[in-house]
């Protein structure tokens, strides 16, 4: 399965937010906690609009949560 | 694991099941006579039972264990799923179409033709309810 071409800082973001679940940022968001699971390990690229959600939740612009990787060109 | 996956799960073990026991009981001797036919329509009756009854069982299990999470709405990754798991679904269909045009054409009766679209069906639904497992299982 190709890696999505971007990282994230959710998991840290989580811990920063009072040790957020991802079951929390989950309902927050309004998808499910293995949805949530799967795109802080790279496995699943969300919509825009969750993206911005998750970014929204943290109230970090959208590249501080989401960044593009040199190597995906 | 997600409640959709444990129905997904059951749905799949069920198919087998239900449909495991027809296609190990029917009287394939008999396949090409019009009691093939009447024989296929009667062994769907238990056949229906086998498949729904852990279905059913299934679901009000989970759903009574994990009401929260059975009441959430299909987000945007399972519905990805669900519509890559139907479109893998597709090619077994076509192939089973297929496969009874040919049949027909060929002389068999009714009763291999409608064996022929109960296998379609059944295939189809095994690689769909299959590949949205691996789906889930996989991430995406």
């Amino acid at each position: 399965m190709a890696q999505a071409p971007f990282t994230n800082d959710i998991k840290t973001l989580r811990f920063l937010a009072g040790e957020m679940t991802q079951g929390d940022l989950g309902d927050r968001v309004g998808v499910t906690r293995q949805t949530i699971a799967a795109i802080e390990q790279g496995k699943y690229s969300p919509s825009l609009e969750v993206a911005f959600r998750i970014a929204h939740v943290f109230g970090k612009p959208l590249e501080e949560v989401f960044q593009w990787t040199a190597k995906a060109g | 694991m997600s409640f959709r996956e444990k129905i997904h799960w059951v749905a799949f073990l069920s198919l087998i099941l239900g449909f495991g026991w027809y296609f190990m009981s029917y009287p394939w001797a008999v396949a090409n006579t019009r009691g093939g036919m009447l024989t296929s329509v009667w062994m769907l009756i238990p056949t229906t039972i086998i498949f729904l009854v852990p279905m059913v069982a299934g679901t009000v299990w989970f759903a009574i264990r994990t009401p929260k999470e059975a009441n959430l709405k299909e987000d945007e990754r399972e519905k990805t799923i669900h519509l890559k798991g139907t479109h893998a679904a597709y090619y077994p269909l076509v192939l089973g179409i297929w496969a009874n045009i040919f049949a027909l054409i060929n002389g068999l009766s009714y009763g291999w033709s409608v064996n022929i679209l109960m296998a379609t069906l059944v295939s189809a639904e095994l690689i769909r309810v299959g590949a949205q497992l691996y789906l889930y299982r996989r991430g995406y």
